[in-house]
């Protein structure tokens, strides 16, 4: 009788542990993370009868086109080397879109009937890029298109027949016109101009008459056209004479700033939506903590309220409609899902679900995604987003900080693959938005000029001693991870915070700001002055060059460094990756390198992404361990 | 007998080849050891030179695989302030550089009027300056292009070999491709006799920009910048660092060519020469013989030590087993005379009764005396006999601690008086006295007590000369101890035998026991005292007597 009862307890503690590994966190497959979407880009045909989208075949991008009631389907491109990165629907019948050649950065612009017939070759140059100017519906058959086919370092604009195929230039670019717009009668009418530091605002009334001046700003100052308003007068984003910017009306013939249509006063405003059908505005988009809209039409509050009321707590947007403005594509997202796609009907205010980006990541497996802030060393008030894996949150967390690249861009609230992959695998994530980062004024992002290695890396290091302070964090368990500029400030953490990370790995990370700044290329001749300004100029800053360089400072790592790199990456050369690898090497560092012959700034390859996450994975376990 | 001496014989010499065997294999292998420490120890001098080259060499590695590529990081935008500092790193971390030189070079297509021109391709210092420890201040700048033509030919001299180099790269550089490591190694490095000229490493879209400079007539187009620099280099002033002080007395550079002149036959060397732009000179290691000597044999003295122990080992090892074998050979001497005399012993009483009974049998009539002499022959002989074997039985127990003690109260005064005349009616000459001080009775086992007793006089009576057959015993209590004293004024015992007397089967050799004894007496008389945990010890003079000193426990007794 006791032999049984013994029995019986060693039985049931075995089920009650079974139940708690049950209760473990499921591990996703790292591909689920970083695998095409499933489908995405939604488009409705302009006569509503047509749901198109991009769905990964084979691992990569191609066109599907599907009746409204989702009857019929049928794939209209085959595309095998290169994902489809952007399309269009040109008219009922016919979608434009643009690919790019297998291993070369041209691109090629192509059309295809929507039933999949009669793909014809659009435009199709060698060493080429293609810069759409109009990419809405055709009028008359018509886009307007910017090639760089006469002079790689500047495009003109054109206007292309895609019936005939005849292609004019409109306007030769004079060397300095960045951008070019066009009105919503697809005439061009306006244009950026730059000469590196000041970038200038061209108007004409038609296009018969020339392009005029009307106002030159700063490149610090934003002036960005939105759209075509009356009178001459455009909307635009400005923070002309203002720390944040704001959703403007300008007049194009006084020069001035007609009137300001919204402004917040703590961050930027980011959006101004003009409906395509009426070109009125519907709302003023802004970034707090996350996506806010200040509506600007009561029908368009209406609905957008008629829609929140059905789907509570997530973000919403109207990414295409149809001319007539029944019917709507809306995607939805939060921070644990990355997309989903509906059909909205105005008439019998109707969401019908079409689509999920990536239907294998369920929502509750996810990490939640939390606002945070925190005083830097000077003050100065940090924004960042803190992500904690599942599990209790009494322990201190195993954490990996992650800067953002850029500099001049932000973290948003939101899904981000890296992030919940790495909440997933047990580390709690940090992301900040030091200064440098956009979307919070002016001020705050001149705050970081010339400062990669000076007060953008203090912020990054206050962040992680807030995680520590807040006894989040492991301090023993803290790793950095970023690409691009924040692998730059991987490195640079563990450079001149040695004691503080335990490992770090470098996505692409800049090594040599030198390097950076000789790197820009020939068509970005007219940034190079301004990223002087940002940066720093080589020749009279080189001090600060050489101090902020990790490749100058391979002698003071002393954890092991994962390092990620494509051959052909137009940022860093790779040259001197291979010779900072190998000074670590030699030092008895332990370097975990992933160098791709094929690949250029970040992987494109979906097979090399998984491939670098699965580095990643392995790095960080094996240099923080899971469990305490 | 003979054989087995003989048996014994054949031991001793295997003992004494196995002895020789080993001191040869000493011999040998001391020899072979020190030979192969002298090999050794020589080939060392020669090999590790090697170290010492890389411990001369590898800041000059360090200066070429490190700090030279460092120029290219800076991507052609060092001038003559970020050289200036560059190079005083370079100075204070690398000692061996004496002086750099720094063309501040530019690429374009524009006409210039110093420097190298291929098809459009211009490649042109816009300034040289030289950094060194010994350049006083206002030779720093050797030329600025705003100076056309000033360009020393001397100072443009190895700007001139790179640009030619670096415009025949362009030409024939497939742009497509990476560098390899073997263009990065001809191309941008040119390393001469003491002096290392580096060209930056220029990206490859700039490789790409350059072969367009070169072929495409395009108009006047931006400078692209470059840095050059040349290391003069002083060899003589690299540090040396000896890692083998034990082989090597002297290190030195000196030019490739060099051979010494000396003519002692003592001193002995050997040179390696430096690699790169050191190839003009070797270094020059030497050591004296002696010297060497004194290497070999601090390496030669563990070894013999070794050597040495295993020997001892072997030695001791074979001195225990000859000491072995000859305990044993000595055991079995002594049971074979043990049996030669007991045989002996036995004989003389047996041949008597034997005799007696012949002379019984083969009598016709006896007469009474006859009779009565026969009788007391046999009589006589029979104890004899039945003595000894009771004395061997005796003592076969005792020593297996067979027999019980019986004590009783003894009347010494009684005891001894008895002993006494009974050996004087035995051995009417043997004087015998005794005399007890202090003590009138003793508890012990008369039998044990009275063999004690009996053993010593015959030994005493034995031992003596015909003329001086006396015997003194003295009993006195001495603390807890009642002690035997027997003093005779017989022969003595040798010195050298004191210590063998008490031994089983040991007889001196000697006249006086050439019969009727079987080395048993004084033996029994130890095992005996043993038995009765007392003591015995002797005390003896060649010629002049013996005294046997028996102690043992008085117990107190109501």
């Amino acid at each position: 009788m006791q032999k049984l009862t013994r029995c019986f307890w060693v039985l049931s503690i075995l089920i009650l542990n079974s139940c708690t590994q049950g209760k473990k966190i499921e591990l996703i497959p790292v591909d689920n993370f970083f695998k095409n979407p499933e489908k995405t880009a939604f488009l409705i045909s302009p006569d509503g009868k047509y749901i198109s989208y991009l769905k990964s075949v084979n691992n990569r991008l191609n066109i599907f086109v599907q009746t409204i009631d989702g009857k019929t389907t049928t794939q209209v491109t085959a595309n095998k080397a290169r994902n489809i990165t952007y399309y269009f629907w040109a008219n009922n019948n016919e979608i434009l879109y643009l690919k790019n050649y297998d291993g070369e950065e041209d691109q090629e612009l192509q059309a295809v009937q929507r039933d999949g017939k009669n793909t014809r070759n659009l435009i199709s140059y060698k060493n080429t890029r293609v810069n759409l100017i109009t990419f809405t519906c055709t009028i008359n058959n018509e886009i307007l298109v910017g090639l760089n086919k006469r002079d790689s370092t500047v495009f003109d604009a054109y206007r292309l027949n895609i019936k005939t195929g005849a292609l004019v230039m409109l306007s030769e670019n004079p060397g300095n016109i960045t951008r070019w717009f066009a009105d919503p009668a697809g005439k061009l009418r306006m244009a950026i101009a730059s000469d590196g530091v000041d970038e200038t605002l061209l108007y004409r009334f038609s296009e018969k008459r020339k392009f005029r001046a009307i106002v030159k700003n700063n490149f610090k100052t934003t002036l960005a056209p939105l759209g075509f308003s009356r009178d001459s007068r455009i909307y635009a984003l400005s923070n002309r004479n203002r720390d944040k910017i704001a959703l403007v009306e300008f007049n194009c013939r006084t020069r001035k700033e007609y009137r300001v249509i919204y402004s917040n006063p703590l961050v930027d405003v980011s959006d101004g939506v003009i409906s395509k059908s009426t070109n009125k505005l519907e709302y003023a988009g802004y970034d707090t903590w996350k996506k806010q809209r200040f509506y600007l039409d009561a029908n368009v509050k209406n609905m957008y309220q008629q829609i929140e009321k059905q789907l509570p707590n997530t973000e919403i947007r109207v990414t295409d409609r149809d001319l007539s403005g029944k019917k709507f594509i809306i995607k939805t997202f939060n921070d644990r899902n990355p997309g989903t796609y509906y059909l909205y009907t105005k008439a019998d205010n109707k969401l019908l679900k079409v689509g999920d980006v990536s239907s294998s990541l369920k929502e509750k497996q996810l990490c939640e995604m939390k606002p945070i802030s925190f005083k830097a060393r000077d003050g100065v008030i940090i924004n960042g987003y803190l992500t904690l894996p599942k599990g209790e949150i009494t322990s201190k967390f195993p954490f990996v900080v992650v800067p953002h690249g850029g500099p001049s861009a932000r973290n948003s609230w939101g899904y981000n693959a890296e992030v919940q992959f790495l909440a997933n695998r047990g580390y709690g994530v940090l992301q900040l938005n030091y200064r440098g980062s956009t979307g919070y004024g002016k001020a705050f992002w001149i705050a970081g000029f010339k400062e990669w290695g000076g007060k953008i890396q203090e912020d990054i290091t206050d962040g992680t001693q807030w995680l520590i302070r807040s006894k989040i964090a492991d301090p023993k368990r803290i790793a950095i991870y970023g690409g691009s500029f924040g692998g730059f400030s991987a490195l640079h953490g563990l450079i001149f915070n040695p004691d503080l990370y335990v490992c770090g790995a470098s996505y692409s990370g800049l090594l040599n700001l030198f390097s950076y700044l000789k790197a820009i290329p020939p068509y970005h001749k007219p940034y190079q002055e301004m990223y002087y300004e940002m940066v720093g100029n080589p020749q009279t800053d080189g001090d600060y060059f050489r101090r902020s360089s990790p490749i100058f400072h391979t002698d003071k790592i002393k954890v092991p460094v994962l390092i990620a790199q494509g051959s052909k990456d137009p940022r860093v050369n790779v040259n001197e990756t291979n010779q900072f690898v190998k000074e670590l090497k030699k030092r008895q560092i332990s370097v975990t390198y992933i160098l791709k012959e094929d690949e250029a700034h970040f992987f494109r390859k979906p097979e090399n992404k998984v491939e670098f996450y699965k580095e990643l994975e392995l790095f960080l376990s094996r240099n923080m361990g899971k469990s305490n | 007998m003979k054989e087995q001496k003989h048996l014994y014989h054949k031991n001793f010499t295997l003992v004494v080849a196995f002895l020789i065997l080993i001191s040869i294999s000493l011999v040998v292998a001391m020899l072979l050891a020190y030979n192969l420490t002298k090999k050794y120890v020589e080939n060392e001098f020669v090999s590790n030179k090697i170290d010492v080259l890389d411990a001369a060499i590898n800041p000059y590695n360090d200066l070429f695989q490190n700090k030279i590529p460092e120029i290219s990081f800076y991507q052609g935008y060092l001038d003559s302030a970020s050289v200036k500092k560059y190079s005083d790193t370079v100075f204070f971390n690398f000692p061996f550089v004496e002086r750099i030189v720094f063309y501040d070079a530019s690429i374009s297509n524009n006409k210039i009027a110093d420097g190298l021109r291929v098809n459009n391709f211009a490649m042109g210092p816009k300034a040289v300056y030289q950094f060194g420890k010994n350049v006083s201040k206002d030779s720093i700048i050797l030329f600025k292009k705003n100076l056309p033509n000033t360009l020393s030919l001397k100072a443009s001299d190895e700007f001139n070999k790179m640009a030619v180099k670096f415009a025949g790269f362009i030409e024939s550089a497939d742009t497509t491709q990476s560098l390899s490591d073997d263009d990065r190694y001809n191309i941008f490095y040119s390393i001469n006799p003491k002096r290392i000229t580096y060209l930056s490493i220029p990206r490859r879209e700039d490789l790409q920009v350059f072969k367009e400079l070169m072929f495409k007539e395009q108009p006047p187009s931006l400078e692209y910048q470059q840095d050059l620099m040349t290391f003069y280099l002083n060899p003589f002033r690299l540090k040396l660092k000896n890692p083998h002080p034990e082989l090597y007395q002297h290190i030195i550079i000196k030019p490739l060519v060099y051979e010494s002149l000396d003519n002692n036959p003592e001193l002995i060397n050997t040179d390696i020469p430096l690699p790169g732009a050191f190839s003009d000179y070797k270094l020059y290691l030497s050591s004296s013989k002696s010297y060497l000597t004194k290497e070999i044999n601090f390496r030669f003295l563990p070894i013999a030590t070794g050597l040495l122990l295993i020997y001892g080992v072997l030695v001791l090892i074979a001195y225990l087993i000859f000491r072995n074998l000859n305990i044993n050979s000595k055991m079995f001497k002594l049971q074979y005379d043990f049996i030669n005399n007991l045989t002996h012993e036995f004989k003389t009483p047996v041949s008597v009764i034997k005799i007696a009974g012949n002379n019984i049998r083969s009598a016709s009539q006896l007469s009474d005396k006859e009779r009565n002499h026969y009788g007391k022959i046999l009589d006589e002989e029979a104890e004899k006999l039945n003595d000894m074997m009771n004395r061997l039985l005796s003592f076969t127990q005792i020593e297996n601690k067979a027999i019980k003690i019986k004590e009783e109260v003894i009347n010494l005064e009684v005891f001894c008086q008895n002993l006494v005349d009974a050996y004087q009616i035995k051995y009417p000459h043997f004087n015998m006295t005794f005399s007890i001080e202090g003590v009138d009775h003793f508890k012990a086992d008369p039998v044990l007590l009275g063999s004690l007793f009996r053993n010593l006089i015959d030994n005493a009576y034995k031992y003596s000369l015909t003329d001086k057959k006396e015997l003194h015993i003295v009993i006195k209590k001495i603390r807890k101890n009642l002690v035997f004293k027997f003093t005779d004024q017989g022969i003595g015992i040798p010195k050298k035998e004191l210590e063998n007397i008490f031994k089983k089967f040991y007889r001196i050799q000697s006249q006086y026991n050439q019969q009727g004894s079987v080395g048993l007496g004084l033996a029994f008389c130890k095992e005996l005292v043993n038995f009765m945990n007392g003591s015995i010890v002797v005390k003896s003079r060649e010629g002049k007597g013996s005294e046997f000193k028996i102690a043992l426990p008085f117990e107190e007794f109501a």
